[in-house]
């Protein structure tokens, strides 16, 4: 990695300490939507059966109509589970957790220029070139990771709103809507699919990012991680823990205050 | 072909055995009584029951499908030889006709002005009570005969006449002379019986004057005469209309209208003069032919060439092609023969035809001239005293100013008439059952024109059709898939018509209603039946048959008196065929089949042609909304050559002018049909804003037509009225 | 497509008897609830020909064709439609059926449509409720002139089979440019009309665009970000683990 030099004690003091990422909302929610999408992405493949299409192999069809006892079962399932999805979404998004949501977009989700920069250099070293290229400073998401939610939010925003059309084609007038759907369905899941192998991979198995992956479970990253790898978020992280100390120690000074009050006013 | 549907097989696919009968207490409450005692439906309310047909004159047998208290299909029934298990589009459509949404399910009496659509509902005990009321009032006031009655042949007409003779007026109105009079009168003079069945088992030439079998649908006659032209029998049809029928027959010959006398008495001439008749058979059972040369001398094919417009040579072709094939050759009687005055005639010209080529027998043959009486089946009747004597003249003048009318006919449009004149006496109210004289006798201004001069007027139907419209009071009867009606009787077995579900609303079959009505009347001795079914075992006390089996299966075979073969003998004065007709010649009329110069129109007129769709019975059905999906009015049809001479194009509006009224329609232009007429499909135009499905779709007929009545047979004649045709 | 099926049911329809009485119409939606404006079977009325007096007119009765090699199968997004394989009717199971209509271009002869009260595709199913109970199907049953005919095809003794010996002439609805393999003959008159033969199945552009652009899009991005991923893994795992790492 390119980035400034950090000196050992420092570095060793730093990975012992943890700082909080991800609240449980956000846990929750990430892992209800990787169920989500093991439920949903084989069934929703195993659906394709039009020879004309000659798309999902024929033992792939053949498996998923035996587990559910036919294709009618079959799609009832996905779009049950689907239409599960998209209401706890919405319901996370827009009602239980709007609180979180807000600031967690606002903070975490535009572009700025170290974002922009950092998507011109970062590629191109991870294909070993511009070795010695310092990479700008990144906040809690960096720009790989933004532009991935972009693709997640509006794939999965795309992959419901036509999913509830196909699910509820009969009230549907407009035919040409319901045919439509499918393929803007196909093309959304398989968009937001590709994102997910990165996004898997640079989660699960990309060596650096291991504790960003722990952090999905215990919802803390090491804070040296952080310095390297989000060093703007944490160091606002840092001004919020001078703060609260600042506000623990005002606290202690004004209950202290107190205390000496009382007592000169009980003797 | 092989039937996979028989009787057996549907009593096996719904289990219905006795065992069902115990189960009945598990059943909805709405599923029809009877089928439930009767085992043929199972504990889920499922079945078929066998029944017949209304949607037409055949009654076809049928089965109806039962599920849980409704009916949901409909199919022919296989044992019946009218449907040999089809049903047409009508009969197909029969759920529509019993779950129509304008279906009158109350009495209703109306408020409001006549002919203004208000009704309120009412309960049988007023509405019954006021139509006696009224009755009485009327039979006090002016003679029983001021009441005029009139009902469309059905099976529940023994009792409507029960109720006419029994009250003792005699002024009967069936539809009979806007259709059948022609050929029946014909046919009883000629040969003794009303109407000679036909069969088509062996026949290699047909001629079908009119008769659009294809069209004028009764079903097994027509799937006969399919199966006939199928296996090659030849098909001649004359009619000035391309028909349904005609685009299936080996020759189509468009003749020009009231003149096929012309070519049928042309067609006697080359056979008598050329001896190709069946000399042996006519000489035997037939009078007169020996002077049919002589007769018909005058009668050439090029006589008739210069009448009808075919060529001579046609004419002679057609007649020897027909006698070539004799004994299996024949020329339909006919069945709506009211096309023109001298409609008589041609239909004793073919009843003379069939004769002189030997193909009328009693057992065989193709026309089998045997007296429906005959078949030898006796029902029982409840008893009741003798009918009061009537003195009164028929308004209809029938028999004193047309002798040979039978009175079972009568001539329905002079009751109309007599209305208006007022002579021999004014008529004050009028009981219509099953009937819809508002759209069908000709000329409907004049028709409402007679309703307004009635006091009373009460309709039994089961919708709220053109007549009920105009009525007083409307008693609506159970659809014919509700009701028991009187057994029907053919090809000498008993057919019975039960509900299959429980009748809607307050609807009641006419058996009920004219015993309430006859009790109320004082005339209680003439319905000594408790109910339908008790009236239905009186019927079948002779047979040895019991109810529940005739239930069971539809139908039974009744045992019937043994007939004693004797030699053939016609039911008419001399014993014989008479094509010569002493009694004609008595009235005053020609003795012999002769030629009646009919109208024609004048240059820029039409004859108006009538005729019938296969999708559609007459003006009953027009609101039912499955058929409404198979066909669509098409407006007036008019040859190309006369629409572009008035600058008309296919859709284009026009209007139709007769002497008597007007119509505002569409264009229908097309090749089909001869320059010199136009058709409109009858049954169209409802006036009634209760038929939400038929009130505005397309013009009436009945607008147009001028009423001409035929001395001898009493029949209207539809076609003798022109009109003009221009840009609307 | 599946060809070789146990049974082949099929329908005969014998031209010169057939009247235009319309009375399957009537009995085909009575039977199967067929909603208002739509019809499964028609009888098309080739018009009135020549010029009077010298006319004709001919009636040919017209229904799903159960084709052997159905382009309506081929494009059903869900396979709810398929060709029975124990007699080779071509069926849509109603509740598998995501009413997406790309059916109803894709078949030549445009016998189906979409049900407006389920949403669903439906079409002739060879009134299969009535046939496995032994009965004929509806419009069969009640046809008049006896011009219809349904059995199969694979049985030398069935209607059909019987009809086909004793024909005068037989016809199919198909082209050199159309043949989908129906299995409705006509017998005993000509219907090589323009009006009544086929047209290529044709496709919604949703469907041209799924199959031509989204597919292989989709299969080219997942391909490429797997296989980057996979070549990302592989060096790493090429390079082995460091044990001290940030």
């Amino acid at each position: 990695m390119s980035h400034e030099y950090i000196p050992l004690s420092l570095r060793k003091k730093l990975f012992n300490k943890e700082i909080k990422k991800h609240n449980l909302a956000n846990i929750l929610t990430h892992w209800f939507n990787v169920l989500s999408w093991l439920l949903l992405l084989p069934t929703g493949l195993g659906i394709l059966a039009s020879p004309r299409l000659g798309l999902v192999p024929e033992v792939w069809l053949d498996a998923t109509r035996q587990m559910f006892g036919g294709t009618a079962n079959l799609i009832k399932f996905h779009y049950s589970v689907g239409l599960l999805w998209m209401f706890v979404l919405t319901f996370n998004i827009f009602i239980g957790f709007r609180k979180y949501f807000v600031s967690f977009a606002g903070e975490r989700m535009l572009l700025d220029k170290d974002d922009i920069e950092w998507l011109k250099v970062k590629p191109l070293q991870m294909m070993g070139l511009l070795k010695g290229k310092t990479l700008p400073p990144q906040d809690a998401y960096n720009a790989g990771q933004k532009a991935y939610s972009y693709v997640v939010i509006l794939g999965t925003f795309f992959i419901g709103l036509t999913g509830v059309i196909m699910t509820f084609s009969k009230y549907i007038p407009w035919k040409w809507l319901v045919q439509w759907s499918l393929p803007v369905h196909f093309s959304a899941v398989g968009a937001v699919f590709a994102g997910v192998i990165i996004h898997i991979y640079m989660g699960a198995a990309f060596p650096e990012e291991r504790s960003a992956f722990f952090s999905m479970f215990t919802g803390k990253v090491n804070a040296l991680y952080a310095r390297l790898h989000h060093y703007k978020w944490y160091q606002r992280k840092l001004q919020e823990e001078d703060d609260w100390e600042e506000r623990v120690l005002a606290e202690g000074r004004e209950l202290r205050t107190k205390e000496h009050a009382a007592e000169a006013a009980g003797d | 072909m092989t039937q996979l549907f028989t009787r057996r097989d549907f009593l096996k696919i719904t289990g219905a055995t006795a065992t069902a009968v115990a189960a009945g207490g598990l059943l909805p409450a709405s599923v029809a009584k009877a089928a439930r005692d009767a085992g043929l439906i199972d504990p889920n309310g499922d079945g078929y029951i066998p029944s017949l047909c209304e949607m037409c004159v055949w009654r076809c047998g049928l089965l109806a499908k039962v599920r849980n208290g409704r009916v949901v299909k409909l199919e022919g029934n296989p044992d019946n030889p009218h449907s040999t298990g089809k049903l047409c589009a009508r009969g197909q459509s029969g759920l529509m006709n019993t779950y129509d949404p304008d279906r009158v399910l109350y009495p209703l009496i109306r408020v409001g002005p006549r002919g203004g659509g208000q009704f309120r509902r009412a309960t049988w005990e007023e509405a019954l009570d006021l139509v006696a009321q009224n009755m009485l009032a009327i039979k006090e006031k002016h003679g029983a005969e001021a009441m005029i009655f009139s009902s469309t042949h059905n099976l529940s007409q023994v009792q409507f006449e029960n109720l006419l003779n029994g009250y003792g007026s005699p002024n009967y109105g069936t539809q009979r002379s806007l259709c059948f009079n022609a050929m029946v009168v014909a046919f009883s003079l000629t040969y003794g019986v009303e109407e000679p069945s036909r069969d088509y088992t062996n026949v290699k030439y047909v001629i079908l004057v009119g008769r659009n079998l294809m069209e004028a649908i009764s079903t097994s006659e027509t799937r006969q005469l399919t199966a006939a032209v199928a296996r090659g029998a030849k098909l001649i049809v004359l009619d000035p209309r391309f028909t349904k029928t005609a685009a299936k027959a080996t020759e189509w010959i468009p003749i020009r209208p009231g003149t096929d006398a012309a070519f049928l008495l042309a067609m006697i001439n080359v056979i008598a003069t050329e001896k190709l008749g069946d000399c042996d058979f006519v000489s035997r059972y037939v009078n007169g032919c020996q002077e049919l040369p002589q007769v018909m001398a005058e009668y050439t094919p090029e006589w008739a060439e210069s009448k009808c417009g075919v060529p001579a040579d046609t004419i002679r072709r057609i007649a020897r092609e027909f006698a070539a094939d004799r004994p299996d050759a024949m020329i339909h009687p006919g069945w709506r023969t009211s096309n023109f005055i001298n409609s008589f005639q041609t239909e004793r010209a073919i009843a003379t035809l069939n004769a002189v080529v030997g193909n009328v027998l009693t057992s065989n043959g193709c026309l089998v001239a045997l007296n429906p009486e005959a078949s030898g089946v006796k029902l029982g009747k409840p008893p009741q005293p003798a009918y009061p004597r009537v003195t009164a003249l028929r308004l209809d003048g029938v028999p004193w100013k047309y002798p040979l009318v039978p009175l079972k006919l009568g001539i329905f449009q002079n009751i109309r008439d007599a209305i208006l004149t007022g002579q021999p006496y004014q008529a004050r109210g009028w009981f219509i059952a099953r009937q819809n004289p508002m759209l069908s006798l000709p000329d409907r201004r004049k028709t409402a024109e007679a309703f307004g001069k009635l006091d009373f007027i009460v309709d039994v139907d089961i919708i709220m059709n053109d007549t009920a419209w105009y009525a007083d009071v409307v008693l609506p009867e159970a659809s014919y898939l509700e009701r028991y009606d009187p057994l029907n009787a053919l090809a000498g077995k008993i057919w019975l018509r039960q509900p299959v579900i429980e009748p809607q609303g307050e609807a009641k079959s006419a058996l009920w209603i004219y015993k309430q009505l006859g009790e109320r009347l004082g005339l209680g001795d003439y319905f000594q039946y408790a109910d339908e079914e008790d009236y239905l075992r009186q019927q079948l006390a002779p047979t040895g048959i019991t109810l529940d089996e005739l239930k069971l299966r539809g139908w039974a075979d009744p045992p019937k008196e043994e007939k004693v073969e004797e030699d053939l003998k016609f039911n008419t004065a001399s014993g014989k065929i008479e094509v010569y007709s002493q009694t004609l010649a008595n009235a005053g009329f020609s003795g012999w089949p002769a030629w009646e110069e009919p109208p024609a129109p004048a240059a820029d007129q039409f004859y108006l042609l009538t005729g019938k769709v296969g999708q559609h019975t007459q003006m009953g059905t027009q609101n039912n909304k499955l058929l409404n999906q198979v066909f669509k009015f098409q407006g007036l049809w008019m040859h190309p050559s006369e629409a572009a001479k008035r600058g008309i194009n296919q859709n284009d509006k026009i209007r139709v002018k007769s002497e008597v009224g007007e119509v505002v329609t569409t264009a229908y232009v097309t090749q089909a049909i001869r320059p010199d007429c136009v058709y409109l499909t009858p049954g169209f135009g409802h006036l009634s804003k209760g038929l939400r499905v038929a009130y505005g779709n397309g013009a009436s007929d009945s607008d147009l037509h001028v009423t001409y009545t035929d001395p001898i047979s009493g029949g209207q004649a539809l076609s003798q009225t022109f009109v003009t045709v221009e840009k609307a | 497509m599946a060809t070789n099926t146990k049974k082949r049911y099929g329908f005969v329809i014998d031209v010169s008897r057939c009247i235009d009485c319309r009375a399957c119409l009537v009995s085909c939606k009575v039977e199967n609830s067929v909603p208002e404006d739509h019809t499964r079977i028609w009888v098309r009325d080739l018009g009135v020909e020549g010029e009077f007096p010298n006319l004709k007119q001919t009636f040919v009765p017209y229904n799903c064709m159960h084709c052997e090699e159905p382009p309506c199968v081929d494009v059903c997004t869900s396979g709810a439609t398929y060709k029975d394989p124990e007699n080779g009717l071509i069926q849509i199971d109603q509740e598998a059926c995501i009413g997406c209509g790309l059916c109803l271009p894709a078949c030549p002869y445009n016998v189906r449509y979409l049900n407006p009260e389920t949403g669903k595709a439906d079409k002739c199913n060879g009134c299969i409720q009535r046939v496995e109970q032994g009965l004929q199907p509806a419009c069969v049953q009640t046809c008049v002139g006896d011009a219809r005919t349904f059995g199969d095809l694979n049985d030398l003794n069935s209607d059909v089979s019987i009809a086909l010996k004793n024909a005068k002439s037989v016809q199919r609805l198909a082209t050199d440019d159309v043949d989908t393999g129906p299995n409705i003959y006509y017998i005993n008159g000509d219907v090589m009309q323009a009006s009544l033969l086929p047209r290529e199945p044709s496709y919604a552009s949703a469907e041209t665009f799924w199959r031509k652009v989204a597919v292989p899009a989709v299969v080219a991005g997942v391909g490429l970000s797997f296989l980057g991923q996979a070549v990302f893994f592989a060096k790493q795992l090429v390079d082995g683990e460091k044990d001290f790492e940030e």
